[in-house]
């Protein structure tokens, strides 16, 4: 018996392929029966036709052969598709909102899956990622901080009972040189246990083992990500024991990682690995661990909590000028650390995060999607109610039709998944431009793997079942008999109330999207025109390390620099200082202010050191004293400026001029005197307060290794940048000039962001809203068509042209209205959700809600409108007769 | 597939033993396997064409016949059909299981 299965089976595929040839064969077998037989009854055409009466029906014969033959299932399933594609390629214009709705929808998704699957969920690719950890500290402010003192490092070293590993490593930007040229490499100074612990192994050579990084005896040995040896040594398969010069520094390359491993910080992808103990004394590293088995991450940060307080207090007897209250009241945070550091998913999940709003935008555009496929669906079904309604009465189950109806609602959702994956897949670039800085950088692995088409096909599937099912059985349900005669239009009545309410709530999603376009779309406008308190125009910033190794050395160059740039023609002015004048903000510093016949008052401030003309070069009034000049010399009084801000909390306002203060603890207060006051500017972000800020010249400091210049120029910076570099580079051919940059381009990419959430508000609200609109249009004009009668009727008792549109209007603006009641309050808690985005304006903005509110009724009423004066306009003959 | 193994369903299984029987002289045409049946039982047993080829087919699907296309005795492409391995075995089965039913009814018929 099973050997007949087989062959039966095997016979049946074989048809199933060879489908045409089998139709082909029954029916010639056929003619040659009937033609045997009416040869046999005397040949002629009264034979034919008595051969043809004896055979009997030979469709139902050959129904019966192919049944034989086929998949039952199989075929019914064809069956249904290939209707469902002819009549959805009856109506267009249903099919391409439908298609594109949902692709839209499903696409936006899909691409946040894959964008959070790649920053937040996919594992390390290193043994067994689920049991790293990462160490991090909390301030008592509630700031995370993922660098810890290296103490903090050494001490867990001691640990016995909770890590089966621990580990540091500390990214720094070194100069490379390498062919006449020097460039920036980004290089991890990972402690000697990082590769051991992570488990992995080079693709060439070796990787850095603990013997290379014993502290004293280090050796210099280099491993290579495979981007940096594909990128800058071509490939080279000889790479090994060949020298790269790091900073100086002869390093001896001894192995290249494969190409998918990148440490543990996703966000950065670096150049190469160096031992920690070949640079300079490390002061800060990120220490990751493996915890030993059994041990959880909550028993851990106990058990190393006592070592974590003895490494803090190591930090505080060498920098004792820090506040130790604060200090000491940091706590230790063990974070699993298995799908990468912390610091990706700190950036993009914790709190009103870039990745909550977007997935909070997306559900929103497959919620309008899913609504406007439902009502679409519900609209065919009405229009197809006397269709359905002769087929069961021609005995067809009402399952059979149901299923037909679920398969073009299946056919519509596949494909606009379909569409969406694709879309997805392309615009995955697109989205991380808009997350990171640098896309390029980043270890953001985009392959499409299995789960993509997954998650696209499953939301498809559940779109298609939900929002296809409900229409089809209420299609089928209702008596059927009413369709058949004449009373179609009560039928199609008894759609509408559940139609409106899908509408409505259409309308309400697209409330909320406008809404909240509105309010980025505003926000963004306002950071884009703050008051920064300095000139943003023309502003060019380039951070320069000179080769030079001693402090006499760098001076000259400093020096140096300074008397040749300013004869480039376009060169309006010109500085260096420590820190740029925006985009980081300073260093924080502690300080004491003097206070006659009292105590110091400690105080928390950020510091910056500039060279003279800085306040000029970057647009800063100076409001009362006098600027920076060459009279603050290295062994002259030091002296400070600071801003109103500084100025008016300490000093209470204009009298700040020869206060003191200082930097070094309680004794230091009389160190500065204030020779200025500077006004009010930010110095990180747009969006920060005004705060005190102080400044100390650089010329009564050591010579920094390396500066910020700051180029005023003339014409638009950019085209100043090349001679720039030139003329630095034929002061110093070994200089890194890194992060050429206009403070428009900084801004900008400040406000990458607000400028994402914006476009991307914006771009669904358009279509929430257009849709929306084709929704209110359709479900007037088929009112419409069914109401021509009764409208001819009112016309003729006396109806005005006016009274007509209201009534039609009525039914728009009462869903319309429905929309706005709902929408309003969901847009307002959603906007609360996003408030402390928004810049300058509050999340219940009254404008922005007035007008989005208004764009929606100006929309819907439009759509509604068109549709209604086509009735109106009706002659009231015709329409009577109509129907 | 379950239909020709219904219990009770003799016309069906009688074709199916027929067609066996009279495929046992060779590869046969549909026609003349029709013919055949009408003119060896004096025109009593008639086939119709409605069951005959779903019968075939079903045959041919279960392994008891193999089918070819050949070209007929007035030179016509005709499809032929001819008994398996399996056929054989299934068409010695079910003549024993006829001339046991059928002398088992005799025995009844003859007693009465």
């Amino acid at each position: 018996m099973p050997h007949e299965r087989i062959i039966a089976l095997w016979l049946r595929v074989k048809a199933l392929v060879h489908r045409a040839k089998l139709e082909r064969d029954l029916d010639e077998e056929l003619a040659f029966h009937l033609a045997m037989r009416a040869a046999k009854l005397g040949g002629g055409p009264a034979a034919h036709l008595a051969a043809r009466r004896q055979f009997g029906n030979p469709a139902r014969l050959r129904e019966t052969c192919r049944e034989l033959w086929t998949f039952a299932a199989l075929d019914t399933l064809w069956q249904d598709l290939r209707y469902a594609v002819r009549t959805l390629a009856k109506t267009p214009a249903f099919t391409v909102v439908a298609v594109l709705s949902l692709a839209l929808g499903i696409g936006a998704n899909t691409a946040l899956f894959s964008l959070a699957d790649v920053m937040l969920l996919r594992a390390l690719p290193v043994k067994n990622p689920q049991e790293l950890v990462q160490f991090v500290r909390t301030h008592p402010d509630g700031a995370m901080m993922t660098n810890l003192p290296y103490s903090v490092y050494t001490s867990f070293r001691q640990d016995r009972s909770t890590l089966a590993d621990v580990f540091a490593f500390w990214a720094s930007d070194l100069a490379l040189r390498s062919g006449g040229a020097t460039d920036q490499a980004t290089a991890h100074r990972i402690s000697g246990g990082f590769f051991p612990a992570l488990g992995v192994n080079a693709l060439l050579g070796r990787t850095i083992a603990p013997e290379d990084d014993r502290p004293g005896a280090a050796s210099r040995v280099a491993v290579l990500s495979h981007a940096f040896w594909s990128r800058r040594m071509g490939s080279d398969p000889a790479i090994l024991g060949a020298t790269v010069r790091l900073s100086d520094e002869a390093y001896t390359v001894v192995g290249v990682m494969p190409p998918g491993f990148f440490g543990v910080d996703r966000s950065k992808l670096p150049d190469l690995w160096i031992p920690l103990a070949a640079g300079p004394a490390a002061a800060q590293a990120w220490v990751l661990g493996r915890l030993k088995p059994g041990i959880s991450a909550a028993q851990a940060r106990v058990q190393l909590g006592p070592l974590f307080r003895q490494a803090l207090e190591k930090e505080l007897e060498r920098a004792p000028s820090r506040d130790r209250q604060a200090f000491l009241s940091q706590k230790l945070l063990v974070n699993p650390a298995g799908q990468g550091t912390a610091d990706l998913r700190w950036r993009f999940w914790k709190g009103p995060s870039t990745l909550k709003i977007l997935l909070g935008l997306t559900g929103l555009v497959l919620l309008i999607a899913c609504a406007n496929l439902a009502n679409l669906l519900m609209a065919r079904a009405a229009a197809r109610s006397r269709e359905i309604a002769i087929r069961l009465a021609l005995g067809a189950g009402r399952w059979r039709i149901v299923r037909q109806l679920l398969t073009e609602s299946l056919l519509v959702s596949l494909s606009g998944g379909a569409l969406g994956l694709l879309a997805a897949v392309s615009c995955h670039g697109a989205m991380l431009g808009f997350l990171i800085r640098d896309p390029q950088s980043a270890a953001l692995d985009f392959r499409l793997d299995y789960r993509l088409p997954c998650v696209a096909l499953a939301l498809a599937m559940a779109t298609a079942l939900v929002f296809g099912l409900a229409p089809a059985i209420r299609a089928t349900g209702a008596a059927s008999a009413g369709a058949l005669n004449g009373k179609s239009r009560q039928r199609g009545a008894a759609q509408i109330p559940l139609a409106k309410g899908v509408l409505a709530v259409q309308m309400a999603l697209s409330l909320v999207l406008l809404v909240g376009a509105g309010l980025f779309a505003r926000s963004l406008r306002n950071l884009g025109a703050a008051d920064l308190g300095f000139a943003r125009d023309r502003l060019l910033l380039a951070d320069v390390s000179p080769s030079a190794k001693t402090p006499a050395a760098r001076q000259q160059f400093w020096t140096r620099l300074m008397e040749r740039l300013p004869q480039l023609p376009g060169v309006s002015s010109l500085a260096l200082a420590g820190d740029a004048v925006f985009g980081n903000g300073g260093w924080n510093q502690s300080v004491w202010i003097e206070r006659p016949g009292q105590p110091a008052r400690e105080t928390h401030v950020s510091e910056n050191h500039v060279s003279a003309g800085f306040f000029a070069a970057a647009g800063i009034p100076v409001l009362a004293g006098r600027e920076f000049g060459a009279q603050d010399r290295e062994n002259a009084p030091p002296v400070a400026l600071v801003n109103r801000s500084f100025a008016r909390r300490f000093f209470g306002g204009d009298n700040a001029i020869g206060q003191r203060f200082g930097d070094r603890g309680p004794a230091s207060s009389g160190r500065y005197t204030v020779v200025g006051v500077v006004g009010d500017a930010k110095y990180g972000t747009v969006r920060e307060r005004m705060r005190p800020m102080v400044f100390h010249p650089l010329s009564q400091e050591e010579a920094m290794d390396s500066l910020v210049l700051h180029v005023r120029s003339a014409f638009p910076p950019a085209a100043l940048a090349p001679s720039i570099r030139r003329e630095i580079r034929a002061l110093d051919s070994d200089v890194l000039i890194t992060e050429v940059r206009t403070l428009p381009q900084e801004i900008r990419g400040q406000l990458r962001q607000d400028r994402m959430f914006a476009t991307l508000a914006g771009f669904f609200a358009l279509l929430a809203l257009s849709l929306g609109a084709i929704g209110i249009y359709g479900m007037v004009a088929y009112r419409v068509a069914h109401r021509t009668a009764e409208i001819g009727v009112r016309m003729a008792l006396g109806a005005q042209r006016s009274d007509v549109l209201w009534l039609i209007m009525r039914e728009t603006c009462l869903l319309l209205a429905g929309g706005a009641v709902l929408g309003v309050p969901a847009a307002l808690a959603a906007a609360r959700l996003v408030k402390s985005l928004l810049f300058g304006l509050g999340p219940s903005d009254p404008l922005t809600i007035v007008c989005a509110t208004g764009t929606l009724f100006a929309a819907g009423a439009l759509a509604g409108f068109l549709p209604a004066r086509r009735a109106a306009s009706a002659e009231p003959a015709l329409a009577l007769r109509s129907d | 597939m379950g239909a020709q193994d219904k219990p009770g369903d003799l016309v069906q299984g009688t074709l199916d033993m027929l067609v066996l029987k009279t495929l046992h002289q060779g590869a046969m045409h549909g026609y003349a396997i029709a013919e055949f049946i009408q003119e060896t039982s004096n025109h009593v047993l008639r086939v119709e064409e409605g069951a005959l080829y779903p019968a075939l087919h079903r045959l041919e699907l279960r392994g008891l016949l193999a089918s070819d296309w050949g070209v007929s005795e007035n030179n016509r492409r005709a499809k032929y059909y001819q008994l398996t391995g399996a056929g054989r075995k299934q068409l010695a089965a079910e003549s024993e299981r006829w001339t046991l039913m059928t002398s088992a009814i005799a025995l009844v018929m003859d007693t009465a």
